[in-house]
């Protein structure tokens, strides 16, 4: 109904003076530069996003410049910013794009910040009302949230089961749990485990499923449409640059977003511990799928294209090694030596392994890459710790980094910095020494 | 005791017996025959893997025929259910799958080299877990064991759960098995309360205090765990008997809480391994044939009535292994 009052669509372009007083007038507001001011539909879209990227990569965040997006005047401008972000992410980028996991992880963001700028009991109220619209009924299959376990979005083990359903009532977790409890108050427990905690993760995880949903069906129907309007196409692209500039500022953040990391020669120091495990040799048993399925995707993409992840662009081998001088000259032996290593050696009683090892560096079924083969089967890009866990499970024993990572490759990202800072530090020591 | 490594592997003329003369298309389970044309079988002729794969039976009939025509060295299905099976095209489902394999059940008491009544008992045990919480917490109903000849195979064919992808699988895998360590501290309004998984009879923390439990009270002096040294696995087997009783907190102070921690982390990331984790991820997987024959051990692939009661030395040895 928001959307409909608007009326024409070039309307977002247009300086909108009621937004404006909003923002103004928003309590903390900065307003020393207009460019903390959005002027119109577009630019508060605009805003949403930098508010998220900002606050997630720029040690300098300043929540000031922002403070009209917690405002409850701008709703319904809040609103239509959305939808606009919802259409222009869905028509240029659809679902799997690093723009739309943006977008979904900062509508999350937002609810659970202004969530936080609520009295408990209003906050309650409106967390139940939302789940109410938003659930058909008291009792929840868990299967309900599939695609919310499925994109990781909620996991089992954080929900209360029981019987296969989720428990979020406090009355229904009394009458299951009451009698089992000893020595606490259930009451409390609920609370604790429960209470408003769960409800309010279950609801912001649910519209962030929501907004999922509607960016892939709007990246659906676009498909089919003729000609997507210019102004989302616009909106689109400068969405994009809001999310690099943020990441050439500020460095590659937590999140990760940036395309800065440069392919060099590899450094072992910084290798994750399930990759030092493997370069060590494996004992029969997991040497195939620690090598061919692990090791080898790991190593080429180390060396070779590093930002696959934060780019998220296929490339073939020979679009940053055009000779193959670097998988023959550093990849293949650094994997050959591992494979050597293992009891007994991989590739001496499994010489058909190699087939499979070129197969995954996307040569297809040969002995050797040749360039003329490549493309006959897919680059493999390197296992997710999640993935690392189902097959190899043996190779999982965590460290302190690993906790800030999902993968092994972002493991190796990250180290790389440490790992140079210090040898600069090392080699600064030693000049002090000398001199 | 009976060690199934000392039972050979079954002659080809030992195979033809099984199949013509004990062998009955009654024992292949309910659930298979009604599905029949929508799976994938394969079979390993020769004892070097199943490559005759992509085959499909419209009726029992002529699945009984091959069997009995071509006593193969063993006999497999897929779990996945396909519109054209016979080019594993358009999947539509597949049950969720457990493998729990005897011998690399993580912990064993047994010191035997391939799998003995001990760890296949263990892995029994695990299989029990594993369902009291499959009903219990995930509420599914379907659930058919089958003894695999050397472990256990658990399938489930609730719908709700049929159509799930990989990622689901993965997280149910990991609930199952208690391979994440539970919250211990939990904000309220102005306070943070403490509550050990141990102290939490319901939902996750209960299923990860019960798999801890098994861990510890089969653990032995040559175990390994993450983090953990000689010295404070010593302790751990010092005050197990705490566990047995069920007294977690004077277990936790004996031990102390940081080095408790290290004790739950290492068991935690242990638990990956009570299941083939690939198995239950994979949603094209083919599975032995209920009914047929493990002939590397001399063992029938069976379906369990009865986890509780059932030994596989008495309900799946083929009668040509009493006749040798």
């Amino acid at each position: 109904m928001i959307v409909r009052e608007l009326g024409e669509f070039d309307g977002v372009l247009s300086e909108n003076d009621d937004l404006m007083s909003i923002v103004t007038e928003s309590r903390s507001q900065e307003i020393s530069d207009d460019s903390f001011i959005p002027r119109s539909y577009f630019d508060l879209a605009l805003k949403r996003i930098e508010w998220y990227a900002k606050k997630k990569n720029d040690r300098n965040f300043d929540h000031k410049q922002y403070d009209f997006l917690f405002n409850p005047d701008i709703n319904k401008f809040d609103v239509i910013a959305f939808f606009l972000l919802c259409q222009a992410i869905g028509v240029k980028y659809g679902p799997n794009s690093r723009e739309s996991r943006v977008l979904v992880e900062s509508q999350g963001k937002l609810i659970e910040n202004r969530l936080g700028k609520l009295s408990k009991i209003e906050r309650n109220v409106l967390v139940t009302n939302i789940l109410n619209s938003l659930l058909s009924s008291a009792h929840i299959k868990w299967t309900f949230f599939e695609d919310l376990i499925s994109s990781k979005k909620l996991k089992l083990h954080e929900l209360i089961l029981d019987s296969g359903e989720i428990i979020l009532d406090k009355d229904d977790f009394l009458e299951r749990f009451s009698h089992k409890i000893q020595g606490r108050k259930p009451e409390k427990m609920y609370e604790a485990l429960i209470g408003d905690r769960i409800k309010e993760l279950v609801m912001i995880k649910m519209v962030m499923q929501n907004t999922e949903n509607y960016i892939r069906q709007v990246g659906e129907r676009s498909n089919r449409e003729i000609e997507p309007n210019p102004i989302l196409l616009e909106l689109a692209d400068k969405i994009s640059e809001v999310l690099l500039a943020s990441v050439q500022t500020f460095g590659q953040g937590s999140g990760g977003y940036g395309g800065s990391v440069k392919a060099s020669a590899l450094n072992p120091k910084a290798f994750p511990p399930c990759v030092k495990k493997v370069m060590e040799g494996m004992k029969s048993g997991g040497r195939n799928d620690a090598i061919i399925m692990f090791l080898t995707p790991f190593i080429s993409y180390a060396r070779l294209y590093p930002a696959v992840f934060s780019e998220n662009i296929t490339k073939q081998i020979s679009d940053v090694d055009p000779t193959l001088s670097i998988i023959q000259n550093e990849i293949l032996p650094l994997i050959f030596g591992a494979a050597e290593r293992c009891s007994p050696p991989l590739f001496e009683d499994q010489p058909q392994d190699k087939v499979n090892l070129n197969a995954k560096l996307g040569f297809g079924m040969h002995q050797n890459p040749e360039l003329k083969n490549e493309g006959e089967t897919t680059w493999y890009t390197p296992m997710s710790c999640e993935k690392v866990k189902i097959h190899l499970p043996s190779l999982c024993k965590p460290d302190e980094t690993c906790k800030k990572i999902g993968n092994p490759l972002s493991y190796y990202n990250r180290k790389i910095w440490v790992v140079k800072k210090e040898s600069k530090a090392e080699s600064a020591v030693e000049e002090d020494i000398k001199d | 005791m009976v060690k199934i490594e000392y039972l050979t592997p079954a002659s080809p003329e030992e195979r033809k017996r099984y199949y013509r003369e004990e062998w009955n298309i009654k024992q292949v389970p309910e659930y298979i025959i009604q599905s029949i044309q929508e799976r994938e079988f394969g079979f390993d002729h020769v004892g070097r893997g199943p490559n005759d794969r992509y085959k499909v039976f419209r009726t029992p009939d002529l699945l009984k025929r091959f069997l009995k025509v071509r006593t193969p060295f063993a006999a497999y299905c897929s779990v996945a259910f396909y519109d054209k099976p016979r080019r594993r095209d358009r999947w539509t489902k597949a049950e969720l799958v457990f493998d729990v394999d005897a011998k690399d059940i993580p912990v064993r008491t047994c010191e035997c080299e391939g799998v003995c009544e001990i760890c296949l008992n263990e892995a029994r045990e695990i299989v029990l877990g594993i369902i009291d919480t499959l009903k219990g917490d995930l509420g599914l109903q379907n659930i058919h064991v089958v003894y695999s000849g050397r472990g256990y195979h658990i399938r489930v064919l609730d719908n709700d759960v049929m159509s799930v992808n990989t990622d689901v699988r993965s997280q149910i895998v990991k609930y199952l098995v208690g391979a994440d360590v539970p919250e211990n501290e939990y904000s309220l309004d102005f306070e943070k309360v403490s509550y050990e998984h141990f102290v939490i009879p319901f939902g996750y923390p209960n299923v990860f205090t019960k798999r801890v439990k098994y861990a510890i009270l089969h653990l032995n002096e040559n175990s390994e765990l993450d983090e953990v040294n000689k010295k404070l696995l010593k302790d751990v087997l010092k005050h197990r008997q705490l566990i047995e009783l069920d007294n977690w907190g004077m277990f936790k102070n004996k031990i102390g809480p940081q080095r408790y921690r290290k004790v739950i982390k290492g068991i935690a990331s242990m638990n990956m391994s009570l299941v083939d984790a690939k198995v239950s991820i994979d949603l094209k997987r083919i599975l032995r044939l209920p009914s047929s024959l493990h002939s590397m051990v001399s063992m029938k692939c069976t379906e369990v009535k009865n986890i509780e009661t059932f030994d596989p030395f008495d309900d799946a040895v083929p009668k040509f292994v009493y006749e040798r």
